[in-house]
């Protein structure tokens, strides 16, 4: 499959890429593009424009800033892996980043990329021969989904590794637009629409520069833990942030913990923030909270794994991942 | 729409006019005929395209050859210097690393980046570098014992 | 053992330079000047009637050169069974029907593959659905959508061969549909032997399709000479001479005006023996326009649309001593070949023929059915049959061991054929090592200790681990087009050779072996030896390889083309050095000396300028040949499975050692042991790699791969969602060669490349069994499947 014709633009300041992103339509943003050459060649993208971040050289820069680490939207999963502050202060963000896609993308592919990431489906992620047995699907612009018959949206599935690390980090991404920029949790980046998973799929014409993470205290613990087939080149089946915040007696503070490939975004089960909170971790404790976890995702066949599989899987991470936090 | 790119490939700077929508693979087999970077899946899914991107291993279908601009290239053909096979080359034949060949030159990059990165892998550290190459003949034994056996302890 | 120079030895690839470097030129890489490329329309639909194409907007499109549709053709078909009971049933292009998801509708040639692809899009088709049917048993029944209803007329492609012409009437004594092979073999008294026996145990098992995964994409390119008439054509294949034949059929071409060139294989595996209609169209686009043609599958058509592994149903019952003592035995096996017949009846006489030379069992039937169904054609891969039989089979007696209580190794010491016996079709084991690869796999994995021992002592722990073993064997080489090899041996002023072979090197290091079996024959060096391989032009018929042939048959044929140019060395020396006999004279290291007087010598140089100015010119050249197949005028009958097969069986056992993580089910192939009886390894460094990558292909086949498919459709065409091992998977491997003498092989050697792919299954779902207490009568044991069979989920 040779790629589709489009121009292509290398704007070198943040304010030439955001005029041409307003100017045109059917205009994309290209970062390491690891994704996005896929689907153009799968003819998921038909955009007519793609505008390259790579000339503006403001957004690979990681910094230091007070008491943040800001992370520019370009700098790769190698960038991150090797930035001594976020092997020390972000041990989960340094293992996302280790699990994407195998080690010949690492160097590549972005955070922003990953942040942004499309979300997936096998009758989505296929060739348009492929997909052409079949009546077009919601995340085509068709009217129906393969996977739900009876539901009325998509259920394609958010797969990326990186996010639910940032969430429970309580990151915040810079949005910037052709008239205002803004910066918001990133939690509220994503739409819960498998069809426009997240602010910048939705059509906003806007630009994610940055990413803000506050630097947790001592006593902040954190794992990412990702369940997959095979160790590497496989996207995560389930994956699992977990950042807990101890008391000085060991009691669990502020619990995040957030979930992917089990809906169409990041998925935080509400009431295991509340289950944690001022309790001491035991067995018993994490067991009934990953029990709860689980009560909260809704994965559907958007793989060739069992919705019931996932969740049972679910919940043996999600209790491995506290109980690593825990240190039990 | 086409563009120049000026890039270091196989140590030579080079100004490349290419077209934007091919990849680095595109261009470096069709255009160029180095054809020792191989086409397996065309999805970043596979490592036979493996080529050095300022020394470290990429997928060369999933990049856009206008992303090269700047950057310093090497390809398998850059391996063996002055009519010598590189060290990884003779490990690889002598251990029995090689057999249809196909996986091979990606192999041997991403070998040459581990090592320079690393002089003395371990098991676990060679299975995890290539754990990107897919490689069906072997079953991977030999190409671990090949690249362990280059390790300097 | 005799000691030897040169064979036996860990010899590096002679091709490693070329492919370690990237100058190795494989089809893909082919680029002649002024060349189109070609693109296949296919049909999106696994059974529809074609009511009408329109090509015209797409004629008119730039760039584009020639489109092609099954209307432009003639009705010649091809198939990889080619006779009078199984008429070849495949068009390079559908004309009336399409028969699964893939299927091929038209071809355009195009400046670049852009436009080519862009023209696929523009060409109208215009389908009337039909419906489908997509298992094997669904098929077979009577109100089944029927997927042949055209009348094939059978004459067999290999009729002027003198094989298997046409006696009587073939009418099928089988009432099912969609039926498109069958086999019935039998022997001794199965109702009787039941009778006698102490207990009867009936299971049946499932395995899916798997895809061969080959790194190279196949590709064609094809070179049309109008004024010579003549077809140049470079293909990724395992046969050159085959591939020649099918062409020169179907293009009716004399074969002699097709000439294939040589390229190097990026893997085959058994998917690239058949025609396929993208090689065909590549030939006639160039044809038709008088420019190189290039057809590149992408990876998506590799999966989609050449061949895959047959999914298969296999059902089993056997009578049993309580001794272990196997009395008899029923098989059935149903292969679901897909649109096309592909190998369906071969393969259904494979998993006989691959399973019966290990247990002397003396009242045995079997019976084979292949079908048709709406699903990708299915043809050889790896093994092809005895991973599916070999996998039930020894997964059914080891369930029979725990009813018995007793050690599944007992019933195979018991029951096992040993050297010398005479199997009933008539095939002799001139060498089997069984009962040495059985002891020497069950002491390396430590069957005493490990066996059923995990499980008592780790009792409700996560992880648990089980030992299982399973065994297998597989033809070195057998009847198919050209039925025989040859070798040409040439050699030069400077006493070194060209070896002159139409073997393919698919990465299995034929040219390697068969050049160590030249050097040692002729007594000269591996760097004395260049190899001229994979042209049809140049180099004399071959096999190919597959069936695991090219050691025993092409070896043959090089070592007496080797023996053939050493007598005329020796001839031309004992002039020089005044011998009389040539009895008198050895080689070694490019010199001829008198046995009795070693110091006593010329240099190969010397002979060889004597042998052209002392007679006429003549210059040395030695010819071989080997026949593929034992000597007989009994050929083997797919259907009835008499005649005898081939020269010699390769054997092997396998154990495997397996973590189960009962929490997520996921199961760990922990150790791979593997002894092979593989005759004498050529090379050793080379005969490990085989297993090796059997063992991988094997353990990815229990665990993990499976071309999904629902309604014909395969929901995972890409490295990323078919789940073949990467190197993390990479287990433990302990690998013995298991060293007999095959008196028919070349310095003794027989097959190895396929035999060991398929023993693996069965020791991993006995192993498996070994953890857990869980059987699995399927395959691929996906962690799924496990939770499930484990009650959690």
């Amino acid at each position: 499959m040779r790629l589709p014709e489009f121009e292509y633009f290398e704007p070198e300041s943040l304010e030439e890429a955001i005029n041409q992103l307003a100017k045109n339509n059917s205009c994309t943003i290209i970062a390491g593009g690891t994704d996005l050459v896929v689907a153009l060649k799968q003819r998921l993208q038909n955009s007519r424009y793609l505008i390259s971040l790579d000339k503006i050289p403001s957004l690979k820069k990681i910094t230091k800033k007070d008491d943040a680490v800001i992370i520019g939207a370009m700098s790769t999963l190698d960038d991150i892996i090797n930035y001594t502050l976020i092997k020390e202060k972000f041990p989960a963000l340094r293992k996302a980043a280790w699990d994407v896609g195998s080690p010949l993308l690492r160097s590549i592919a972005t955070i922003g990329g990953n942040i942004c990431l499309n979300t997936r489906c096998r009758f989505y992620n296929q060739s348009l021969f492929w997909r052409s047995s079949r009546e077009e699907c919601f995340k085509v612009g068709g009217n129906i989904c393969h996977v739900a018959k009876k539901k009325n949206s998509c259920v394609s599935t958010f797969s990326a590794d990186i996010p639910p690390v940032l969430i429970s980090y309580g990151a915040r991404v810079k949005l910037v637009g052709a008239n205002e920029e803004r910066v918001i949790p990133l939690e509220n980046f994503y739409s819960g629409d498998g069809r426009f998973p997240n602010v910048i799929l939705s059509g906003s014409k806007e630009i994610l520069t940055e990413i803000e993470i506050p630097i947790p205290q001592n006593n902040l613990k954190s794992c990412y833990h990702k369940y997959r087939m095979r160790e590497s080149i496989d996207f995560p089946l389930i994956g699992v942030s977990v950042a807990i915040q101890f008391n000085e007696e060991k009691r669990c503070g502020d619990a995040r913990i957030i979930i992917t490939g089990a809906g169409t975004g990041p998925v935080e089960p509400a009431q295991v923030r509340g289950m944690l909170l001022n309790k001491k971790l035991n067995a018993n404790l994490i067991s009934d909270a990953a029990e709860a976890a689980v009560t909260e995702i809704y994965p559907f066949k958007t793989t060739l794994i069992s919705p019931r599989y996932k969740r049972e899987v679910a919940k043996i991470i999600i209790s491995e991942a506290i109980r690593e936090v825990g240190g039990i | 729409m086409k563009k120049t790119i000026r890039l270091v490939l196989n140590g030579e700077e080079k100004n490349l006019l290419v077209n934007v929508n091919q990849t680095l693979l595109d261009v470096l087999r069709d255009d160029l005929g180095l054809t020792g970077t191989k086409k397996g899946c065309n999805q970043g899914e596979c490592g036979a395209c493996t080529v050095l991107i300022n020394g470290k291993p990429v997928s060369s279908c999933s990049l856009l050859a206008v992303k090269a601009d700047g950057k310093s290239i090497d390809t398998i053909e850059s391996v063996a210097k002055e009519g010598h096979l590189h060290p990884i080359q003779i490990a690889f034949n002598e251990k029995g690393a090689i057999q249809c060949g196909f996986c091979t030159p990606g192999m041997i990059l991403v070998t040459k980046n581990l090592l320079e990165q690393n002089p003395n892998p371990q098991i676990d550290e060679i299975k995890e570098a290539i754990s990107g190459n897919i490689c069906r003949c072997t079953g991977y034994l030999q190409i671990i014992n090949a690249i362990k056996s280059l390790a300097k302890s | 053992m005799t000691n030897y120079n040169i064979v036996g030895k860990g010899i590096p690839r002679v091709d490693g330079p070329a492919k370690s470097t990237g100058k190795a030129i494989y089809t893909v890489d082919v680029k002649l000047p002024d060349m189109l490329y070609g693109k296949i329309l296919r049909s999106p639909y696994p059974h529809a009637r074609i009511l009408n194409i329109d090509t015209s907007e797409a004629k008119k499109l730039p760039g584009v050169k020639e489109i092609i549709t099954g209307q432009d053709l003639s009705d010649v078909r091809y198939a990889f069974v080619d006779t009078p009971r199984y008429p070849a049933d495949e068009r390079p292009l559908a004309v009336d029907k399409v028969r699964y998801i893939g299927d091929e509708v038209a071809a355009v040639a195009a400046e670049s593959e852009s436009i080519a692809e862009k023209a696929l899009s523009l060409i109208k088709v215009e389908y009337e659905i039909l419906p489908g049917v997509f298992t094997a048993e669904e098929a077979m029944k009577h109100n089944a959508p029927v997927i042949h209803d055209e009348q094939l007329e059978g004459t067999s492609a290999w009729e002027q061969w003198g094989v298997a012409q046409r006696k009587g009437s073939y009418e099928s004594e089988i009432k099912v549909n969609n039926l498109s092979g069958h086999t019935s073999v039998s022997f001794g008294d199965v109702v009787k032997g039941f009778h006698e026996s102490d207990y009867v145990r009936e299971d049946s098992f499932e395995l899916k399709a798997t895809a061969h995964c080959q790194m190279e994409p196949h590709a064609a390119v094809a070179s049309y000479d109008p004024i010579e008439q003549k077809l140049n054509v470079w293909l990724s294949t395992m046969g050159i001479f085959l591939k020649r034949f099918f062409l020169s059929k179907v293009l009716e071409m004399p074969a002699s005006k097709i000439r294939v060139h040589h390229t190097f294989v990026g893997g085959a595996f058994g998917g690239k023996i058949d025609l396929f209609s993208y090689e065909y169209c590549a030939a006639y686009l160039s044809i038709k326009t008088g420019k190189p043609v290039k057809i590149e599958l992408e990876r998506e058509e590799v999966f989609m649309t050449t061949r895959q592994r047959h999914p298969m149903i296999i059902k089993i019952k056997t009578g049993i001593r309580k001794d272990g003592t196997i009395l008899a035995q029923e098989v059935k096996a149903i292969a679901d070949n897909g649109g096309y017949r592909g190998s369906g009846p071969v393969v259904i006489f494979l998993c006989h023929g691959f399973s019966f030379p290990i247990y002397n069992i003396e009242n045995y039937s079997y019976e084979g059915f292949s079908i048709y169904t709406n699903n990708g054609i299915r043809g050889p891969q790896r093994g092809h049959g005895a991973p599916q039989i070999r996998f039930s089979i020894d997964s059914h007696l080891d369930l029979i061991a725990r009813d018995l209580g007793i050690d599944p190794i007992d019933i195979m010491r018991k029951n096992v054929r040993h050297e010398g016996d005479v199997l009933p079709n008539g095939d002799k084991l001139n060498s089997c090592g069984l009962t040495e690869c059985i002891e020497g796999a069950a002491k390396a994995i430590d069957w005493e200790n490990k066996r059923m021992q995990f499980r008592a002592k780790e009792g409700n722990r996560r992880y648990r681990r089980g030992v299982g073993i399973s065994l297998c064997s597989m033809f070195s080489g057998a009847m198919y087009y050209p039925f025989a090899s040859a070798a040409i041996v040439k050699m030069h002023d400077d006493g070194s050779a060209t070896l002159f072979t139409g073997a393919q090197d698919i990465g299995q290091g034929s040219f390697t072996t068969l050049s160590q079996v030249l050097a040692e024959e002729l007594g000269i060096g591996m760097e004395d030896i260049q190899v001229v391989a994979g042209d049809t032009d140049l180099c004399p018929i071959d096999l190919g390889s597959f069936l695991s042939g090219t050691a025993l048959v092409t070896g043959n044929a090089v070592k007496l083309a080797a023996a053939d140019a050493k007598r005329q060395v020796l001839e031309g020396a004992a002039e020089i050095l005044g011998v009389d006999d040539i009895d008198k004279l050895d080689t070694l290291e490019k010199k001829i000396f008198l046995k009795d007087n070693p110091e006593k010598s010329i240099s190969f140089q010397q002979a060889i300028q004597a042998s052209v100015l002392n007679r006429d010119g003549n210059p040395i050249i030695g010819k071989g040949f080997y026949k593929g197949y034992p000597q007989t005028d009994r050929y083997p009958s797919l259907a009835k499975g008499k005649g005898l097969f081939t020269s010699a069986y390769g054997f092997a056992a396998q154990a495997a050692e397996v973590e189960v993580d009962t929490l997520t089910g996921k199961v760990t192939l922990v150790k791979a042991v593997t002894f092979h009886d593989c005759g004498f390894p050529l090379n050793k460094t080379i005969v490990e790699g085989q297993v090796h990558g059997c063992v991988s292909m094997g353990a990815g086949q229990a665990l993990s791969e499976e071309v999904f498919l629902e309604n014909g459709q395969c929901f995972n065409p890409s490295f990323l969602s078919y789940q073949l091992p990467i190197s993390l998977d990479t287990p433990e491997s302990v690998d013995e060669l298991v060293a007999t003498i095959e008196p028919s092989g070349p310095f003794g050697a027989k097959e190895v490349g396929e035999g060991s792919v398929a023993g693996i299954l069965g020791a991993i779902g006995n192993a498996v069994h070994d953890a857990i207490g869980v059987r699995f009568y399927s395959l691929p044991i996906t962690p799924e499947k496990v939770l499930r069979a484990l009650g959690k989920i």
